[in-house]
């Protein structure tokens, strides 16, 4: 790899964001008492499968130029379709959700590749509709999952550090890392999130490429949303704000643009697991819990601030003032202002 | 999948264009287009704007759909019904708007689309096929895992010329490639696209430039008001029988330049204007009551002398004096205060508020002018708008009418009219004013500019056209490659006036520093 | 109806002489919107105890607090830079600033509240007017920071009144809340601003191009900044009413109110695209969403399903309005 595209924000803010995070993990026996145990990295692995599915869902749309915010309503949806259907058996319950879940994405990438529509304010809508249609198929209660087995196997431990579960969505992540990077969508996915009208230009077929993000983004939240309850043992009807600013925040610090065309599932991977090793340091080292809000308000800040256009126009002026004035050769010949007819 | 082009004999009709009507709303813009282009052969499209070219091409290249007619390629009707139908069918586009993704790396953008790259990337297999094409092109210095961001925009345009010459087409279709071009760069291009032609695809080449039209083409038809005038070899034509084609008739030139023995009022003074990599150290002085011009081909600077002006550009430097005050550069709003109004050359993305009323959008700049205390006299307001709107020529019973529901000429003449009539307002800045502007709205334009200046403002407008050039500017500076060539006040012939634009000048500023390469154009002749 | 429809811009127009000329032709969108007004108000007439006087003040009661955060959100919107994010975070931290100074007494203690909610807010707007940052990432960036903030010094505990003056804004002056006259006045003060002064249709233009703003000179930052600040003011009012009624106040007194307050302007038919919209479109947008709510309510709807249509009438207005503004332009 060249050293100039570790320094693109595709990388570099992952790598920022995972380094310092890292550094914070292995110090933690500096100010901890215990070292640092094997639990350690499971449980870091076990929270970032929490929202690992429902940040690369989100992360894709966001590279193809768009903002799903319905992943978390999905998420929830997913959840409580694969408790009530899959009581009897789990894959059943997975199907559901999963079905569900594209259903919900082909809907909204129709609707929003077809008419051309913002996705922001169409994707809030369906998530608050979401919730809403969760919250009414549980009467607003939390659902419990009787099928105990399930429970147990999907966060066993397997290799010391994983349990199936946190493997399921590694592998997701390195799936799309791996269609992303040999087939003809990854490069397509970028293009049509950085221009648009260029990709149309050169034969994308933008709108098909749009629907598909969205139902790839509806299938990963739902799916993520049912391991989540087969976890738990029990599906929550509201899961809050907080997972989708987590997963906006994990996706962002994956190195991935609100302005599209930019990031990779493996940036995304990076960010998740930034997210997932800062939860973990702030419980070990029993670190009051607003510690973690500053830490990614911190981090959010530096991206606005890379991102910001006029901000970097300010510094071009800015040097432009300080730096002493340019030894241009005054050409004494035309300054004058005099006109030669 | 594509034929491959040898399945065309020389000289067979490849491409057969038949009675193309396409409307929009009530304006018809092509009436009935028929052509016919042969296999191997360079084939220019020419007319004037609006005269119907690019509905042409939008149709041939699957971007729209004809109302009526037909389009035969080697001989079979094809429906080119999306982007993707007209790849598989063997057409190629190069669009008048640069259209490669800066988020992309080079070799990433010429696979875009490429009807001929399937689902899995097979990288080595294109770039065998595109290396030579980018090397044809100028561009063997390009790695093909380049950030397109590290690219300038001349190379940008080339990688997109590459991109559709390296699809092996049946027809490719270049609409404006050379606008944003240096010499050098275009002379790549045309041996280029010669190359293509001679392998047995057809070309077709929309153009403004008409020297390079003669030059480059077989065959050349021209269009006006969405008809084709003429197809006719470029053997029997010359630039002026060209341009008689394209504008029925030519134009009568009224000599209003004033009398250059009056003299007039220093209102500007410029000095030592310098935009990192694109202008260099340019100086020059604007008159009250006269119109100016900056005339340079794009990438020459003449545009970013007036963006600096304007508080657009960040990086500039020297110095801008108006009326005895200084002015800020690098912030609009500074440009603003200093008393110089700007009118881009993109009047949409920069410009006019589309959704919005006319009148708001003539007034916009001095709702200062028409509050009390923040709050809008609705009098004022009115008398203002009534005035400006007589002033323009616009219909007041439209001054409720969203700008972006107006013509062309009309929404200039409000992006104009946004500057007139205002004390505070000392010097006219237009890039390109009659951008997108049909013949007669360019009279009207050209006027409002010029009462502009006799009420007692500088002008300064920036222009590749010599007509519009030898028209309506008083004094002409004109620039290459960042710098000033010369000068010129009164009578000027435009063959002078294009080679200082096009080649600079022979005794080019002795001394300049040569170690200090000032432009990207310079920039990318070292390369090529 | 064509408080819906038409863009409230060429109304403030027409007042200075011009007028639209000739009427559109109906289309398909006209219908879809006039069938599913006819559906919501036969709906409600069918609806038992929809029409009396006291589920009339429900409905405005239950819309005043949402409403007044909407408000705000509606500069943000008009003024170009989408929504947001952080407006629960807001409320709750400035909710919790105007409980603590309840000793000060109550203005003193609502002078303060609004102070600190409009600096908050004031600050991410310049930071999105003037360096151009993109507001999504930057509100989210500062509702961690907010919540970190009053997280900390809070100590992670509900704050409760130090004094009893608070308990003036629960008043019910005329059997209504205090907070539905306090939104009425809001509405029409935001509306003659917008419509009437030189920053509203500053914000109307730079809402619209923001670039077109910058290259003529206009003060974009100044007027984006001045936009959120007045918006952070309209937040702090909801959040010391929000106190107020529930008397102590922790991070988590927000609760769900940024997505209401978006779904409130959204469902008032404002694009998120900036350069249009209006306060009474959000009042309307408002009530919309609190008369629906109560009449599934009234017919024994859950919560779930009320959320749920709370979502499809947003869904709805946002593409109806996108059609529609879309069918003006071609």
């Amino acid at each position: 790899m060249r050293l100039s595209s570790l320094t693109r924000p595709e990388s570099l803010v992952p790598l920022v964001a995972l380094g310092t995070t890292v550094v914070a993990f292995a110090l933690l026996p500096a100010y901890t008492d215990s070292g640092i145990a094997s639990f350690d990295v499971y449980n870091t692995f076990q929270i970032f499968a929490r929202l690992g599915l429902v940040a690369l869902a989100l992360g894709l749309t966001m590279i193809a130029g768009e903002f799903d915010l319905s992943v978390v309503g999905t998420y929830a949806l997913g959840g409580m379709l694969a408790v009530q259907a899959g009581q009897d058996s789990w894959a059943t319950g997975v199907l559901v959700a999963v079905g569900a879940g594209a259903a919900i994405g082909l809907v909204q990438g129709l609707v929003i590749a077809g008419l051309k529509i913002p996705s922001m304010p169409v994707t809030l809508a369906t998530y608050i509709a979401l919730l809403g249609l969760t919250s009414s198929l549980s009467d607003g209660l939390s659902k419990t999952y009787s099928n105990a087995s399930v429970t147990l196997w999907v966060d066993q431990t397997v290799l010391t550090f994983f349990s199936p579960r946190s493997l399921i969505t590694l592998g997701l992540f390195g799936v799309a890392a791996l269609v992303l990077g040999v087939s003809r969508w990854g490069r397509e996915l970028r293009a049509i999130g950085g221009d648009r009208r260029a990709s149309r230009v050169a034969g994308v077929r933008v709108d098909r490429l749009v629907v598909g993000t969205f139902v790839a983004s509806g299938v990963l939240s739902a799916l993520g949303g049912a391991l989540l309850s087969f976890s738990l043992g029990s599906a929550n009807p509201d899961p809050g704000v907080q997972p989708l600013i987590l997963a906006a925040a994990a996706a962002l610090l994956g190195g991935v643009s609100l302005a599209g065309g930019r990031g990779t599932p493996i940036g995304l991977l990076g960010g998740m697991l930034a997210v997932a090793l800062l939860a973990e340091v702030v419980t070990v080292a029993a670190l009051p819990a607003y510690v973690t809000q500053l830490f990614y308000a911190a981090l959010l800040v530096v991206i606005v601030v890379i991102d910001a256009p006029d901000l970097r126009n300010g510094l071009v002026r800015a040097r432009t003032r300080l730096r002493p004035p340019a030894p241009t050769a005054p050409s004494t010949r035309n300054d004058t202002g005099a006109l030669h007819a | 999948m594509t034929s491959s082009p040898s399945s065309a004999r020389i000289g067979d009709v490849l491409v057969r264009v038949d009675g193309l009507v396409r409307t929009y709303g009530s304006t018809r813009a092509v009436r009935g287009a028929s052509f016919d282009v042969q296999a191997g052969e360079i084939h220019a499209l020419c007319g004037h704007n609006g005269a119907g070219k690019s509905t042409v091409v939008k149709m041939l290249s699957g971007q729209e759909s004809p109302d009526a007619g037909t389009i035969h390629l080697a001989g079979r009707l094809v429906d080119l019904g999306s982007r993707q139908a007209a790849q598989r069918g063997g057409v190629a586009l190069v669009d008048q708007e640069l259209s490669v993704v800066p988020a992309l790396t080079v070799m990433e953008n010429l696979m875009l689309g490429d009807p001929q790259v399937g689902w899995l990337d097979r990288r080595r297999t294109a770039a065998r096929r595109f290396r030579p094409v980018l090397d044809d092109l100028g561009l063997g210095h390009l790695r093909l895992d380049q950030p397109l961001t590290d690219l300038g925009i001349g190379e940008r345009q080339l990688v997109e010329i590459a991109r559709a010459l390296g699809q092996q087409a049946r027809l490719v279709i270049l609409d404006e490639p050379t606008a944003t071009l240096s010499d050098v760069e275009s002379a790549h291009v045309y041996s280029a696209v010669r190359k293509v032609a001679a392998s047995g695809c057809s070309v077709l080449f929309v153009s403004h430039r008409l020297g390079e039209v003669l030059e480059l083409c077989d065959t050349v038809t021209v269009m006006r008001d969405g008809d084709v005038v003429a197809t006719t070899s470029t053997a029997d034509l010359t630039v002026e029988s060209l341009i008689v084609q394209m504008l029925g008739e030519l134009p009568e030139r009224p000599d209003r330049r004033l009398d250059q023995d009056t003299e007039s009022e220093v209102l500007a003074r410029i000095d030592g204007l310098s935009v990192p990599g694109r202008v260099d150290g340019m100086s020059m002085t604007l008159h009250a009551g006269r119109v100016h011009a900056v005339a340079g081909q794009l990438g020459s600077g003449a545009s970013e002398v007036l963006r600096a002006l304007a508080g657009l550009e960040p990086g500039a430097s020297g110095s801008a004096v108006v009326d005895g005050c200084p002015v800020h550069l690098g912030h609009p709003s500074g440009a603003a205060r200093a008393g110089i109004a700007f009118a881009s050359n993109d009047r949409k993305s920069e410009g006019l508020f589309l959704d919005k009323p006319i009148a708001w959008n003539l007034l916009a700049t001095r709702l200062g002018h028409l509050t009390r205390l923040g709050v809008i006299r609705g009098g004022r307001w009115s008398s203002s708008l009534a005035r400006l709107v007589a002033l323009c020529g616009l219909d007041p019973k439209r001054s409720g009418h969203s700008v972006g529901s107006l013509s062309g000429g009309n929404q200039q003449k409000v992006f104009v009219g946004r500057s007139l009539g205002r004390d505070d307002v000392r010097v006219l800045l237009l890039d390109d004013p009659t951008r997108g502007v049909d013949v007669g709205g360019r009279a009207a334009i050209h006027a409002l500019l010029r009462d502009a200046a006799d009420s007692g403002m500088a002008v300064l407008f920036a222009s590749t056209e010599l007509e519009e050039l030898l028209d309506l500017a008083d004094v002409v500076t004109t620039m290459h490659q960042g710098k000033v060539v010369g000068r010129h006040a009164g009578r000027t012939s435009g063959a002078l006036l294009l080679r200082e634009m096009t080649h600079g000048s022979a005794a080019d500023e002795p001394s300049a520093p040569a170690e200090q390469p000032p432009g990207r154009a310079e920039k990318r002749e070292v390369h090529a | 109806m064509t408080t819906l429809t038409e863009p409230p811009v060429a109304t403030a127009a027409a007042e200075h002489g011009s007028r639209e000329p000739g009427r559109r032709k109906p289309t398909a969108s006209d219908l879809v919107v006039v069938l599913a007004v006819l559906a919501v108000v036969a709906l409600g007439l069918t609806t038992d105890r929809f029409v009396t006087v006291a589920n009339a003040k429900a409905i405005v009661t239950s819309a005043s607090l949402v409403g007044i955060a909407a408000l705000g959100l509606t500069l943000v919107m008009i003024g170009g830079s989408a929504v947001s994010l952080a407006i629960s975070q807001t409320v709750a931290a400035v909710g919790m600033i105007f409980l603590s100074a309840q000793s000060l007494g109550l203005v003193p203690a609502l002078v303060l509240a609004i102070v600190g909610g409009a600096a908050i807010t004031a600050l991410q707007g310049a930071v999105v007017g003037y360096a151009a940052a993109n507001p999504v990432v930057l509100t989210i960036a500062a509702s961690f920071a907010i919540t970190g903030i009053a997280t900390g010094v809070s100590g992670g505990s509900s704050v409760s009144a130090s004094g009893r003056g608070y308990d003036h804004l629960n008043a019910t002056p005329g059997g209504l809340a205090l907070s539905v006259y306090v939104l009425i006045a809001l509405v029409v003060v935001v509306e003659w601003v917008l419509r009437r002064t030189r920053f509203g249709r500053t914000l109307y233009l730079v809402g619209e191009n923001r670039p077109a703003a910058r290259a003529a000179g206009m003060a974009v930052g100044r007027t984006t900044a001045v936009a959120w600040a007045i918006a952070g003011a309209l937040f702090a009012v909801t959040a010391a009413f929000t106190a107020a009624f529930n008397t102590s106040a922790n991070v988590n007194l927000g609760g769900t109110l940024t997505f209401d307050a978006i779904a409130a302007v959204l469902a008032g038919g404002t694009p998120i695209s900036g350069g249009r919209g209006s306060a009474v479109r959000t009042l309307a947008g408002a009530v919309l969403i609190a008369a629906v709510s109560d009449i599934l309510l009234l017919r024994g709807y859950s919560t779930g399903v009320q959320v749920m249509v709370k979502g499809l009438i947003v869904l709805f207005v946002v593409v109806i309005v996108h059609v529609r503004t879309k069918g003006r332009h071609a």
